[in-house]
C-alpha cells in the first residue's frame, strides 16, 4: 500500500503543469495501448496493416515524446517555484523516502526502475518496429496509393515469397541505416506530393545483385536449356494459335563456350559497358574483359559522335549484373496481347468465342476514362457478342463472363491510373520483344576497332524448333521441299538436333 | 519407330552444339524473318521462294568480289545485279543489256546532269536524276556493306554496276517480291516517265488506253506466267503490252525501243535507225486489237504532229538559238546562265515533248494544251522578243525571215480572212506533206 501511495505521489509530483501532464498521459496511454494492440494481434483479432502501422510506428513516438516533456515539465515547474530539486522532493516525500541509502534514496530508485522498464519498453517497442518494417505488407501498404502498382505486381510475381528488404536494402546495420534515411525522403516526397508518376525503375540505387539475387540464383547454377513456348492466335474467328518454340541458351558456358546466356555473368567474366544516358535503353560502349585482364571495346557506331563528348551526359560506367537483364523479374507488367494470348491458352477466355483473340485484345486496350475501365471491358466485350453473336451469347454465357472477369483481373493488375501507368509503361530487358533488351549490345552497329560487330544473330541465344508455325514443334521433322522455308527447317534442325542430323543439300530441291 | 528411336538419341547429345558454319541460307532466313519481317514476307510470297532461290543464291559473293563482305559467316554482297540475275535469267540480261534503259546512267554526262549539278547542287542530283538513270556505284571500304552511302541505296533503270554490268532488275521488279504483275502495270514505268519534261504516265491515264486498264484491272490477268497480248488478256494495254511484252505476232522483250520509229526525245525528232522494222512490230501488236486501217491511221495522225513540231517550231528556234549563240550575244558564258537557254529548253525538253508524247500515245489534252499550244505561245512571245531583244542585226534577218513562211504569216493577216481560208481548207494545205515520216 505505502508503494502505491508513494507512486501516486510521484505521479502527481510529475503533472506539476500542464506541460509535466501531457506528457504522462502520452506515456501511459502509448504503452496501455500498444500492450493492448499487442495482446489482440497475439490473439489473432487484429491484422490489419495499418493498426500494424500505428502500434509500431505511432505508439513508440508519442511514448518518446511522453518521456521526453515530463522532465521540461519539471524544469519548468522548478524555475517557477525557484527552489531546488531537494527542497521540491522534501515537500511531497517524506524524509526517509528522501534520505540517502545505499544505492541511492529510495525516489531515486524508484526513478531507476521506471527508466529501466521504459528502456526496455522502447527496445522492444524498436526492435518489432524494424521487424514489421521488413514485412512485405508494411512496404506494399503504407503507403498505399504510391506503391500500390509495385505491391500487385510483386504478389503476382514468382518472387512474391521474397521480403522486399532482401532485394532493396540488403543486410546489415549500414543498409539498414541507408534504407531508412531513404524512407524518410520518401515520406517527405510522399507528404508533399513531390513524387512522378509513374515512379522511374530504382536501376541507380538498387543494391549489388551478387549480393541479393545471387544468393539464391547463383550462375553455376545455369546450365542446359530452357524449353520456351510462345504462342500467338491469328485474328480470325477460331483465333487459331500460332507457335515459336525456342530453346534458350541458358547455361552459364565456360571458357571459350561463350554461346551460353549467363556466360554474362559466370566465373570471372566481367562485361562492362556505358550507357547513352541514365535509362541505359542505349549503349556508348560495351567492353569485355579478356584472358590477360585488358578490355575489348565495342563501340556504338550509331551513337552520338565522340567528338561531341562535353555534351555526353554524365553515365557512369557500370559492370553488368543480373539486373541489366532481369529488370523485371518481380514487378512484372504484363503486355496486354501477352496476357490475351496466355489466356487464351489456359483457357480462361475460350476460343470457341468467335474472334476472340480480336475482341479481348481490343477490349483490354480500350482507351478508358479513369475509374471506369474494368465496367467498359465487360460492356465492350459483352456488348459484341450480344450484338453480333447473340446465339454465342446465349449459349456461352459463363464463358463471355469467364473471360471478361479474367479481362478486367488483368486490367487491374497491370493498370494503375492514379500512378499514370497504362500499358507497357517500363520497359522490359528480358529478350528483346518488349523492348531493345538483348539488342541494346548485341546489335552490328556495335564494333570493335577491327569492324567486328556484336553478334545478333538468333541462334546465338535461342534455338528455334518452331517459327509462328501450327506445330509446336515444327523443325524437329524433317523439312518438307515443298515448304518456302524448307531451307530455314533444314538449317534449324540441324543447330538443334547437331551435327547428327543429316543435312541432304538437295532436301529442298523442287520437286523432290 | 527406329526414326523416333533415333531423333530421341539425338536429343539427348549435348545440346550445345556449335552451330554448323558453312555459309547456308536458311541461317539468313531464321533471323531476318524477324528482323526484316516485310522483306522476308515479300521474299516468301515470291516466285523464287516457290522454287528454292534463297539468300545467297543472289546475295552470296565470291571470293575477290570488291563489293563482298563477311556477315554472319557468309561472303555477301548487298548489291545484286543484271549480271546475278543473268545466271538464271540470261536471255533477259543479255536484253536488258543492250537497251536503251541500260545506257540511262551515261546519259547523266547530257544536260540533265548539268543543270542538276551547277544551277542545283549534288544533293539533289543523287535522289534525284540518279534515282531514275541510275548512278555509278562506287565502293567505301569502310562502310559495313562496302557500298559508298552517295551511290547506295539506288536502283535507277542505268544504273553502273561495280562488276561492269548495266542496269537494275528491281527498277521495274521490286525487291523482294519481283513481281512480274508489278513491271507490267503502268504505275512501274511511271516511277520515271512522267512529269513536265516527258509525261507518258499521265497521258496514258488520259488515253483510251489507260482509261480501259483502270477500269478493267481485275480481267488482266497480270500475275500470270504467260502474258500473250489478246490471248491471256484483252481489256486494255498497259505500257509493257505495247513496248515489250508478247503478242501473238512476236516474242517478249527487256529491250525496249526495239518497237519504236521515231525518237521524241531531243529539241528535233528524228526516225530511228531501223524504223520501218520498228514501227512494223508496233503494228504488230496494235493488230492485235486494232484493225491495219485505224493503225495506219494511228500513225499518219501522230507523223502530222510529229512534223508540225519539227518544222514549223523546232527547226526554225534551233537556227535562232543557235545563230544567237554564234553571234556571242549570251551575257553569261555558262551553259543555261541566259534566260533565253531556259526558254529555248522549255520550248523542246518540256512542251515540244508533251505534245509529240500526246499524239504518240493518244493524250488529247497533252497533246494540245500541255503541248502545241504552249509551244506557239512560248515561240511567238517569249523566245522571239527575247531573241529580238539583242537588237543583232542577223538575228533578226533570220526571225523576219522565219516569220516570212506562210505558216507563220497569219500574223500579219486580218482575222476574218485567216477564218475564211480555215473553212475553205486553204491554210490546212500548208501542212498536207506533213502527214509522213520523213528523215
Amino acid at each position: 500500500m505505502v508503494f502505491f501511495s508513494i507512486l501516486r505521489r510521484f505521479w502527481r509530483g510529475l503533472c506539476t503543469n500542464w506541460i509535466g501532464t501531457a506528457g504522462v498521459v502520452l506515456t501511459t496511454s502509448a504503452i496501455v495501448l500498444f500492450v493492448l494492440a499487442e495482446l489482440l494481434r497475439m490473439v489473432g483479432i487484429i491484422t490489419n496493416t495499418y493498426v500494424g502501422l500505428i502500434t509500431y510506428l505511432s505508439l513508440p513516438a508519442l511514448f518518446l515524446l511522453g518521456l521526453m516533456l515530463i522532465p521540461v515539465g519539471w524544469w519548468l515547474h522548478r524555475r517557477r517555484t525557484g527552489k531546488s530539486t531537494g527542497e521540491l522532493l522534501s515537500e511531497r516525500f517524506e524524509a526517509e523516502l528522501v534520505a540517502a541509502g545505499p544505492g541511492g534514496s529510495r525516489v531515486f530508485r524508484i526513478i531507476v526502475v521506471l527508466t529501466l522498464i521504459n528502456v526496455l519498453f522502447l527496445g522492444l517497442g524498436g526492435a518489432r518496429m524494424l521487424g514489421f518494417m521488413d514485412q512485405p505488407s508494411f512496404c506494399g501498404t503504407a503507403c498505399h496509393s504510391v506503391m500500390n502498382p509495385e505491391w500487385v505486381t510483386f504478389q503476382n510475381s514468382p518472387h512474391a515469397r521474397v521480403r522486399c528488404v532482401d532485394c532493396h536494402v540488403g543486410q546489415g546495420a549500414r543498409a539498414a541505416f541507408d534504407a531508412k534515411l531513404n524512407g524518410m525522403w520518401q515520406m517527405i516526397s510522399v507528404t508533399f506530393d513531390l513524387y512522378e508518376r509513374p515512379i522511374p525503375t530504382p536501376v541507380h540505387n538498387l543494391r549489388p545483385a551478387r549480393e541479393t539475387c545471387e544468393k539464391c540464383h547463383w550462375p553455376q547454377k545455369f546450365y542446359g536449356n530452357r524449353l520456351k513456348r510462345i504462342v500467338r492466335h491469328a485474328d480470325d474467328q477460331a483465333s487459331t494459335p500460332r507457335y515459336t518454340t525456342l530453346s534458350l541458351k541458358v547455361g552459364s558456358g565456360s571458357g571459350r563456350q561463350r554461346g551460353e546466356i549467363h556466360w554474362h555473368v559466370a566465373g570471372h567474366n566481367e562485361v562492362r559497358y556505358q550507357p547513352a544516358d541514365r535509362t541505359r535503353m542505349a549503349m556508348r560502349w560495351v567492353e569485355v574483359r579478356q584472358p590477360d585482364g585488358r578490355y575489348r571495346r565495342f563501340v556504338n557506331r550509331r551513337a552520338p559522335s565522340q567528338s561531341s563528348a562535353t555534351s555526353v551526359p554524365d553515365v557512369d560506367v557500370r559492370v553488368m549484373d543480373c539486373v541489366d537483364c532481369h529488370n523485371r523479374a518481380t514487378h512484372i507488367y504484363e503486355d496486354p496481347q501477352d496476357v490475351v494470348e496466355r489466356r487464351l491458352e489456359d483457357g480462361a477466355i475460350d476460343r470457341r468465342l468467335p474472334f476472340a483473340r480480336r475482341q479481348a485484345l481490343a477490349a483490354l486496350t480500350g482507351s478508358y476514362r479513369p475509374g471506369t475501365g474494368t465496367r467498359a471491358i465487360a460492356l465492350d466485350f459483352r456488348g459484341y457478342y450480344r450484338r453480333h453473336h447473340p446465339q454465342v451469347a446465349t449459349a456461352h454465357g459463363r464463358e463471355i463472363d469467364r473471360a471478361v472477369r479474367t479481362l478486367q483481373a488483368a486490367y487491374r493488375r497491370n493498370i494503375h491510373e492514379r500512378m499514370n501507368i497504362g500499358w507497357n509503361a517500363y520497359p522490359d530487358h528480358i529478350g528483346h520483344r518488349r523492348g531493345p533488351g538483348c539488342r541494346r549490345c548485341h546489335d552490328s552497329n556495335m564494333q570493335d576497332r577491327q569492324g567486328r560487330s556484336i553478334s545478333d544473330e538468333c541462334t546465338l541465344c535461342h534455338s528455334i524448333l518452331a517459327y509462328d508455325s501450327a506445330a509446336p514443334f515444327q523443325f524437329l521433322q524433317p523439312p518438307d521441299p515443298r515448304d518456302r522455308e524448307c531451307r530455314m527447317g533444314l538449317y534449324l534442325r540441324r543447330e538443334f538436333l547437331g551435327a547428327g542430323a543429316a543435312a541432304d543439300p538437295d532436301a529442298c530441291k523442287p520437286g523432290r | 519407330m527406329k526414326r523416333y528411336l533415333a531423333a530421341s538419341l539425338l536429343l539427348l547429345a549435348p545440346l550445345v552444339v556449335t552451330g554448323d558454319q558453312a555459309p547456308v541460307a536458311g541461317r539468313c532466313m531464321t533471323c531476318h524473318k524477324d528482323k526484316t519481317p516485310g522483306l522476308y514476307r515479300q521474299w516468301f510470297l515470291s516466285e523464287h521462294a516457290k522454287h528454292d532461290v534463297t539468300c545467297l543464291d543472289c546475295h552470296g559473293a565470291d571470293k575477290g568480289d570488291k563489293d563482298g563482305f563477311q556477315h554472319e559467316g557468309a561472303l555477301i554482297a548487298t548489291l545484286v545485279t543484271p549480271a546475278d540475275c543473268g545466271q538464271c535469267h540470261d536471255a533477259q540480261a543479255k536484253e536488258v543489256d543492250r537497251s536503251y534503259h541500260a545506257t540511262a546512267g551515261q546519259i547523266l554526262e547530257s544536260a540533265d546532269a548539268y543543270l542538276a549539278h551547277a544551277p542545283g547542287g549534288e544533293p539533289v542530283a543523287i535522289p534525284g536524276c540518279e534515282s531514275c538513270h541510275g548512278g555509278k556505284v562506287r565502293l567505301d571500304p569502310k562502310s559495313p556493306n562496302r557500298l559508298d552511302r552517295k551511290s547506295w541505296p539506288n536502283s535507277g533503270i542505268g544504273r553502273i554496276n561495280p562488276d561492269g554490268s548495266k542496269g537494275s532488275c528491281t527498277a521495274c521488279h521490286s525487291r523482294h517480291q519481283f513481281s512480274k504483275g508489278q513491271a507490267r502495270r503502268p504505275e512501274a514505268c511511271g516511277k520515271c516517265h512522267l512529269g513536265p519534261d516527258h509525261p507518258q504516265k499521265e497521258v496514258y491515264e488520259e488515253s483510251k488506253h489507260g482509261n480501259a486498264f483502270f477500269t478493267h484491272v481485275h480481267q488482266m490477268n497480270l500475275d500470270a506466267d504467260r502474258w500473250v497480248a489478246g490471248v491471256d488478256y484483252a481489256a486494255a494495254p498497259t505500257c509493257a503490252t505495247c513496248h515489250m511484252s508478247a503478242s501473238p505476232q512476236q516474242k517478249v522483250t527487256h529491250d525496249v525501243g526495239q518497237r519504236i520509229s521515231w525518237t521524241l526525245r531531243p529539241p528535233v525528232s528524228k526516225m530511228k535507225p531501223d524504223w520501218q522494222q520498228k514501227r512494223a512490230r508496233m503494228k504488230g501488236v496494235c493488230a492485235t486489237c486494232h484493225g491495219a486501217r485505224f493503225v495506219d491511221g494511228h500513225y499518219f495522225q501522230m507523223d502530222g504532229l510529229v512534223q508540225l513540231y519539227n518544222r514549223k517550231f523546232a527547226e526554225p528556234a534551233g537556227r535562232i538559238m543557235a545563230l544567237v549563240r554564234k553571234r556571242g550575244l549570251l551575257k553569261n558564258k555558262a551553259e543555261f546562265g541566259n534566260k533565253i537557254e531556259w526558254t529555248y529548253w522549255e520550248l523542246w525538253h518540256h512542251e515540244g515533248r508533251r505534245a509529240r508524247h500526246g499524239a504518240a500515245m493518244m493524250g488529247p489534252d497533252y497533246t494540245w494544251w500541255h503541248g502545241i499550244y504552249e509551244v506557239v505561245q512560248h515561240f511567238y512571245f517569249k523566245f522571239i522578243p527575247e531573241a529580238r531583244a539583242y537588237g543583232d542585226p542577223q538575228v533578226n534577218k533570220l526571225i523576219d525571215e522565219v516569220l516570212k513562211d506562210p505558216m507563220h504569216a497569219w500574223l500579219q493577216r486580218p482575222t476574218e480572212e485567216i477564218k475564211r481560208d480555215i473553212r475553205s481548207g486553204k491554210l490546212q494545205q500548208l501542212y498536207r506533206d506533213f502527214y509522213r515520216p520523213a528523215r
